[in-house]
């Protein structure tokens, strides 16, 4: 094992390159869409138009007689296996079919054509005659909840009527704390569904030959859950069923679940020809999954020095009309509200609940970003009930370098949100951007200043057994082929596996060649989410290049005649001690012409610590009182990942993050139509992402210097943990510019303006 | 089905569609130019832009019937001789590219950009990129590599 503390190292912590760039900027990258097979058809969906009702007939038969029309399916002639979409709960909540004889939210799979050309199956989708029976609509969580309520699924062991189940923690004694609290505030924290905006849409190509092989290409975040959902709803083994992906545009969770996979599969099954099926932007938005609409009741205890003395929350979460990965995303948000605060006493009871409206998933941050939008907005509100500054308050409350779970004093593992938060304060000028708050106080244009702290996880130790497995082979020129199971969806992963066994090897990056996220090709690792890339993956890769450092120093050793141990990595050769060298090449070549072996390996590698990253953000706003319109100014986001091992990437994803957060923090929000059922904002144009005018001019995005001992040379996650601050940063900001509270998402101008309009009117 | 001329990436092209076809669906389904990517199809995206007469333009927004004789670029024009146009080595280097599925649309926004305006200030090149969506960067290190893009054409 390399040192990973101590020597100099050309790979860890240098700017690279996404892997296989070149690729993405010639338009030669091959996504899904892209692909086409000899001999292949095309697929449309047609989605449910009701919210809930009972299919009481359907006739396909005008559209199986159209021209090049070659299958239709339905309830009627597909298998009828019950199934969890989302790999993370797999076994549980299996409330899902292919297609179902009962519809449960506008968008639902109803039945699905192959055809000649996308066109022809598009036509034949309004030949389809459908007579349903409507049945009780839920919008609402918890009037789902109620007692009398119909049960929207009557199969997959719920814990009672549309409750799939409750998920409660607690530490210390919550309630006799309250009661010794100087003050208690209660606050209710709306948070709107959201889309994950991938660029690339859902799609998949699926291939069913003649030795009963079912191939599906799709861009998967999670291939070994789908291989095995597949062979489930199929009842094939799982060595003819292969899930491959070709490239992902873009994922955010958004890609763990089943969607278009076992729709396209059942028609190339039906046509034993290759079908694909890809979902338009509509359809992306409407049809996939989505972050889960919550709604939050929070009370803290606090004393008058602002000392936090209790924490209680009770999550109403909106699962939609599937169970999919909805419990897995209650349970980590769930652990989040242990792990930011000293407070010894703090009770979480979370409601995942199943509603006629679209299906809630996994998503970036898991529930982090709306339980911290409740928990830092509060804390706002604290800040100015008790006339201390947010930083004082921050400070005095968040965990340190020594803080463990006060559930199970399980360690946060170095964590280090202060040091984040001062640092933030001092790159934004924190007390020159009050001043200005305090300045506009009267003027049209307020300024106002947020902060928001949030944390997130590296894996799911702890949760599942959280492994990934790779191979490694040794090519005759010294060069590598890297078999691993995840993809490089964006983040950097692959990437940053390819530095891992470059710095262990002494290689080049462009010695690295791999095989990348294919169940037949590659080893099982538990999937590409959780934020497992650099801290659980990365590690992974670590492992197999240091056995792989083990059998190429044991041949060099014999070769040069020194002690294994002795020998370093570098230069594509092996070093010893006295500078004598032999390169890779003639290592690998000795090893076959010689030795009579292969140079390769195989490794698992099981992460054994649950360590949280930390993130601190602020944000200064101004707010033009007479439109209700807000400019975010200057943004600072600080974390702390550990050792970045690409610095490139980890500004990225923060950059990228703050696209989404703020997104999400101002314009971002499905809506559901209540007369029809239906997502309100079902294009682009209407669900409003940032573009590049959108985004603060004066951004600063900085990690500190910093190492995770658990971590591969030091590193952990920051994909996820980077959005999870933004929602309350822009929160706080906003609500401290017009001195209001404004609990609801997105901050729209509208709600602005009104919260305007109650304050002058109390005034009066 | 009509017969359809025009310039394609310097090649005087001919191609047999229904002039009410997108250019987008041509492009991506007829002519096998799969770079050209799909976001949205409503015109918001920017993954489907081209060059049309030296204009950035929306390919899923155009009728192929619009091309007859005019002179068409796309991210396959770029890549000639097996070498990296600048743009798109500045895309590489600077980070800007994540998931890469808007990145052909950017880098056509940009070309666009810089054969107009070989030195932008920022202003425009966030102008210029004002109708493409990003859901990985944040812009930051695409907007880099436009600057990085523009220094390098100079040279
Ligand atoms: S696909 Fe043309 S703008 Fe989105
Ligand atoms: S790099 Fe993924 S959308 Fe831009």
């Amino acid at each position: 094992m390399p040192d990973q503390t101590q020597q100099e190292h050309p790979y860890i912590g240098a700017n690279v390159p996404i892997a296989q760039a070149a690729l993405k900027a010639t338009g030669q990258m091959m996504y899904t869409a892209d692909m086409k097979l000899p001999h292949m058809l095309h697929a449309k969906v047609l989605f449910s138009t009701r919210p809930h009702a009972r299919i009481v007939n359907i006739d396909t038969t005008r559209a199986e007689a159209l021209p090049g029309v070659r299958a239709v399916i339905t309830h009627k002639n597909t298998p009828n296996r019950y199934y969890n979409s989302c790999g993370e709960v797999l076994n549980e909540f299996m409330t899902e079919q292919l297609f179902s004889p009962v519809v449960r939210y506008v968008g639902d799979k109803v039945a699905a054509v192959a055809a000649d050309t996308e066109k022809i199956a598009e036509a034949a989708l309004k030949l389809i005659d459908v007579t349903y029976e409507d049945l009780p609509v839920y919008y609402d969580p918890e009037l789902a909840l109620d007692e009398n309520a119909y049960a929207i699924h009557d199969h997959g062991d719920l814990e009672r009527g549309n409750l799939i189940l409750t998920v409660a923690q607690s530490s210390g004694d919550v309630d006799r704390a309250m009661e010794q609290a100087d003050r208690v505030f209660s606050g209710v924290y709306e948070c709107p569904a959201i889309h994950h905006g991938a660029m690339e849409t859902h799609a998949s190509l699926a291939v069913f030959d003649a030795e009963g092989m079912l191939t599906v290409y799709t861009p998967s975040q999670d291939t070994f859950a789908m291989r095995r959902n597949l062979a489930t709803i199929f009842d094939l083994p799982m060595s003819k069923v292969r899930v491959s992906v070709p490239a992902i545009g873009g994922a955010f969770g958004g890609k763990i679940d089943l969607t278009t996979e076992p729709i396209a599969a059942a028609l190339a099954i039906k046509t034993c020809r290759p079908v694909r099926l890809v979902y338009n932007r509509t359809e992306d938005i409407c049809s996939t999954r989505n972050r889960h609409a919550m709604r939050l009741y929070l009370r803290t205890g606090v004393m008058n020095d602002g000392t936090i003395v209790a924490e209680d929350m009770r999550a109403f979460v909106n699962a939609g009309a599937y169970a999919s990965g909805t419990t897995s995303v209650v349970w980590a948000m769930c652990g989040r509200l242990f792990k930011v605060h000293r407070c010894p006493n703090v009770r979480f009871v979370g409601y995942p609940v199943i509603t006629n409206t679209t299906i809630g998933g996994p998503m970036r941050g898991f529930g982090s970003p709306q339980l911290f939008f409740a928990q830092q907005r509060q804390m706002n509100t604290i800040s100015k009930a008790l006339g201390i500054d947010m930083l004082e308050l921050q400070r005095k409350n968040l965990t340190t370098q020594q803080g463990a779970d006060p559930r199970n004093q399980q360690p946060h593992g170095n964590a280090r949100p202060i040091d984040c938060l001062n640092r933030a304060a001092e790159r934004i000028d924190y007390s020159e951007a009050c001043r200005e708050q305090l300045e506009s106080e009267n003027a049209r244009y307020r300024i106002g200043v947020g902060i928001g702290v949030g944390a997130h996880g590296n894996g799911m130790y702890g949760v599942k057994a959280d492994i990934t497995g790779l191979m490694l082979k040794m090519n005759c020129d010294g060069t590598c082929v890297l078999f691993t199971p995840s993809n490089e969806m964006g983040n950097s992963s692959v990437t940053l596996q390819k530095q891992m066994v470059a710095e262990t090897l002494g290689m080049c990056l462009s010695d690295i060649d791999c095989v990348e996220a294919d169940t037949r090709l590659t080893p099982y690792q538990l999937g590409d989410y959780s934020s497992r890339g650099t801290f659980v993956s990365g590690h992974g890769a670590l492992k197999i290049a240091t056995s792989m450092q083990k059998l190429l120093a044991e041949v060099a050793g014999r070769m040069l005649e020194v002690p294994a141990e002795s020998l370093r990595f570098a230069d594509r050769a092996a070093i010893a001690a006295d500078g004598k060298r032999v390169t890779l090449e003639e290592i690998v070549l000795y090893s076959r012409d010689h030795d009579q072996k292969e140079l390769m390996c195989a490794e698992s590698f099981a992460s054994q610590a649950g360590v949280m990253s930390y993130g601190a953000h602020i944000a200064k706003v101004r707010v033009d009182t007479e439109t209700g319109e807000v400019k975010v100014l200057s943004y600072a986001a600080i974390h702390d990942v550990g050792k970045a091992i690409n610095p490139l990437s980890v500004t990225g994803q923060i950059e990228g993050a703050l696209q989404m957060g703020l997104g999400n923090a101002l314009s971002e929000d499905m809506g559901v139509d209540e007369r029809t059922g239906a997502v309100k904002n079902r294009t682009l144009k209407r669900y409003k992402m940032l573009y590049a005018g959108d985004m603060p001019k004066e951004l600063t995005v900085e990690v500190l210097d910093s190492f995770e001992p658990a971590g591969p040379f030091g590193a952990k996650s920051i994909g996820e943990c980077s959005v999870v601050p933004t929602l309350s940063a822009i929160g706080n900001a906003i609500a401290n510019a017009i001195d209001a509270e404004l609990n609801s998402l997105p901050i729209t101008k509208e709600k602005i303006l009104e919260a305007i309009a109650k304050k002058t009117e109390n005034k009066a | 089905m009509d017969t359809i001329s025009f310039m394609l990436n310097g090649v005087q092209t001919q191609i047999e569609a229904d002039k009410n076809w997108t250019l987008l669906y041509v492009l991506r389904e007829v002519c096998d130019l799969t770079g050209t990517k799909c976001g949205c199809s409503t015109g918001d995206c920017g993954a489907c832009k081209i060059i049309l007469d030296g204009v950035a333009k929306n390919a899923c927004l155009i009728k192929i019937g619009a091309l007859e004789g005019r002179r068409l670029e796309t991210i396959e024009g770029l890549y000639c001789d097996g070498k990296l146009h600048p743009i798109q080595q500045a895309f590489i280097e600077s980070g800007a590219i994540q998931c890469g599925f808007c990145t052909p649309g950017m880098i056509i926004s940009a070309k666009a950009l810089l054969d107009a305006n070989p030195n932008p200030t920022d202003d425009e090149i966030i102008k210029a990129l004002s109708n493409n969506l990003c859901r990985c960067t944040g812009y930051v290190k695409i907007i880099e590599a436009v600057r990085m893009a523009a220094r390098l054409l100079a040279e």
